[in-house]
């Protein structure tokens, strides 16, 4: 006989002791209701988290950026602060022509927050000085269309071109012009638009329409900013070679350590031993939001894991309820020509027809936590952190009810199997 | 009509503490297709430890069943399984009905353990077999609609349904009243005109009294095996 011929009838016997004892099953299958429920919404939650997490790394450039900023000297060097040249082009120059392992060098200049206007419309937004390399660096890039970055050229002939980040085109444009080859105004000088930068929007972060002045979130900032070739910077608006920072990108982010210690060493060398720099990289921001990641995984799974175990001793309970009151029906059975793998089957059945019920509703359950968590996240935040519940997760957490219902199961259904006809069917 | 069972020399023995019963001290026992057997004794006597024996439920301790000529005293759990549900067949005293099951599905329920389980065809045996004990009026009822001489027939109709060698009737109108008991017994003998060996435990004489042949049992011993 084929497994399903045997498992049909099995299922459907299953489903009817559940209608006949309505208040006991639901009961039994609470436990895998909450189980599956928290633990579809945990593993929901905790990705959206670590999405947003990543998408966070990611958007300061990710883990292989170093970045190196100006700083002042320390104490016991405070005295030599005369010395101290900051960090100028041919640092650029040297780590370029010594560290290969940097694979692309970005020098900064920070102008400052000024503003910036076309036809008496205004924003106020950071002025950035930068060369090609910004792009690369800072892992952002230009849209097909959208004109085009700072190019060698621009740094060669210090150019007045400028790049406009998307929520800044979106401040200072109506949407019926081109910003593309329109003149603005920085800081009171003439720069032509020559292109626009992509717009960051996260799936697991909303950003808001760039119109609304007030609005935006924590990510707006991304997308605003101005940037200008570094040469035009330092000679029309600071007026010395001084650069605000370097962004540095490895290419291979396990050379991070080795990366960060060369750089260090050719910049002392090339300071004169003064320590007038920070050199800072992304990996202890991955660090902590791993811990967090691995903290919450760890102790919501742990909840869910509970309440899976908690929930296959329900079954197995009421399932060695429910065998001790049919003893004579598994008797009956047995007399008629049911062999004991007939019975562990159908209790097996049985014990498999809970859990996967209960799993469904904990699915629903879990889709009604993900909701609420979402609105309150959305209420409390002014980014929408989405977290979008997920076919392969949901099928996880029924696969992990089924297993739980059928381990369970194997027990009260072994018993069932064994017993003995003549002595079931004596049992009043 | 051929020999159907040839028992020789059964023993059943239970250990109960330090104590062991013999059940069963030496049955020799031949039985042909056919036959109405009333098996009579007192309670203790060995005639359920025979019927469960012989009906497959237990294995004798030491001793030779010939069933349809093969030797059955030693099958495995599951070979019993299989001749419980393809050559026996039970009536209880207390129906043995299953609750919550239809008559129909009551009735079919030996069928669902064959290897040849085929739905449609099963319900069209168990159809037949209710509509043979005169119950095809109450196909979609459940057992607890039923009077107990109606639950007895169609206790009969499951034990017929499979077509088996012998059907064993365990005090088959232990819990009837009078008008009933005539017509159960009439249905039981009835199958004998199909070749089904009738099997009648009991010991109510009055029973006995119906059956060609009967056996009287004590201590585990055959005392008396007459025919009439």
């Amino acid at each position: 006989m084929r497994i399903f011929d045997r498992l049909r009838p099995a299922v459907i016997n299953g489903l009817r002791e559940l209608q006949a004892n309505k208040v006991r099953s639901l009961l039994s299958m609470s436990g895998i209701i909450l189980g599956v429920a928290s633990l579809v919404a945990m593993v929901t939650v905790v990705q959206g988290m670590v999405g947003n997490f990543r998408q966070f790394v990611d958007a300061m450039g990710g883990i292989e950026k170093i970045a190196v900023d100006r700083q002042a000297l320390p104490k016991e060097q405070e005295h030599l602060a005369e010395l101290s040249e900051g960090i100028t082009l041919r640092d650029v120059d040297q780590i370029r022509a010594t560290i290969p392992l940097i694979r692309n060098i970005s020098p900064e200049v920070r102008v400052g927050w000024s503003s910036v206007v076309y036809e008496g419309r205004e924003a106020v937004t950071l002025i950035l000085g930068c060369t090609p390399d910004y792009l690369p660096v800072a892992k952002r890039w230009i849209d097909p269309g959208q004109g085009r970055f700072i190019s060698d050229l621009d740094i060669l002939h210090r150019t007045d071109v400028v790049i406009l980040g998307s929520s800044i085109a979106a401040d200072l444009f109506p949407p019926n012009v081109d910003p593309l080859g329109k003149v603005i105004r920085v800081k009171g000088k003439r720069f032509t638009v020559v292109g626009l930068l992509n717009n960051i929007e996260g799936a697991g972060m909303q950003i808001r329409s760039g119109n609304s002045k007030g609005g935006g979130g924590m990510w707006r900032w991304r997308n605003s900013g101005v940037f200008i070739p570094v040469t035009t910077a330092t000679s029309k608006f600071t007026g010395n070679d001084h650069l605000t920072g370097l962004g540095l990108r490895i290419a291979d982010a396990n050379d991070l350590q080795h990366a960060v210690d060369q750089v260090e060493r050719s910049l002392l060398q090339m300071h004169h031993g003064l320590k007038d720099f920070n050199i800072s990289t992304n990996e202890e921001t991955l660090e902590s939001f791993k811990k967090t990641e691995s903290a919450f995984k760890l102790s919501l799974g742990g909840v869910a894991a509970i309440s899976l175990f908690i929930g296959g001793i329900g079954i197995m309970n009421v399932m060695l309820a429910s065998i001790n009151e049919r003893i004579r029906e598994i008797g009956v059975r047995k007399a008629v020509g049911a062999r004991g793998s007939d019975l562990f089957l159908q209790f097996l059945a049985e014990a498999a027809v809970i859990s996967v019920l209960g799993g469904v509703i904990g699915l629903s359950v879990s889709i009604g936590i993900v909701w609420l968590m979402n609105y309150i996240l959305t209420q409390a935040i002014p980014t929408q952190a989405v977290a979008t519940l997920d076919w392969k997760i949901m099928a996880q957490g029924l696969g992990f009810s089924v297993i739980v219902g059928l381990v369970a199961g194997v027990y009260p259904a072994l018993r069932a199997a064994k017993l003995d006809p003549i002595e079931a069917l004596r049992h009043e | 009509m051929g020999s159907l069972v040839t028992i020789r020399g059964l023993h059943k023995a239970y250990h109960m503490g330090d104590e062991t019963v013999h059940a069963l001290d030496g049955v020799d026992l031949d039985f042909d297709r056919g036959e109405y057997i009333a098996i009579l004794g007192p309670s203790g006597s060995g005639k359920s430890t025979l019927m469960h024996i012989l009906g497959f439920m237990d294995q004798p301790t030491s001793g030779s069943i010939i069933f349809e000529g093969e030797e059955v005293s030693s099958l495995g759990a599951d070979r019993r399984a299989w001749y419980r549900s393809n050559r026996v067949g039970f009536v209880f005293q207390s129906f043995n009905l299953l609750p919550r099951l239809t008559v129909l599905e009551n009735v079919a329920l030996p069928l669902l353990y064959r290897e040849d389980s085929d739905r449609e065809a099963n319900e069209a045996a168990a159809k037949h077999a209710l509509e043979r004990v005169g119950m095809s009026h109450r196909l979609e009822h459940r057992p607890s609609q039923l009077s107990g001489g109606e639950r007895q027939r169609v206790a009969i109709a499951r034990a017929i349904v499979g077509k088996p060698s012998i059907v064993f009737a365990d005090e088959p109108t232990g819990n009837l009243d009078v008008k009933n008991v005539d017509r159960i017994l009439d249905l039981l003998g009835s199958l004998l005109a199909e070749g089904i060996t009738v099997i009648v435990v009991t010991h109510d004489l009055g029973v006995a009294a119906r059956a060609r042949r009967i056996i009287s049992m004590r201590a585990g011993k055959v005392q008396e095996d007459r025919r009439q």
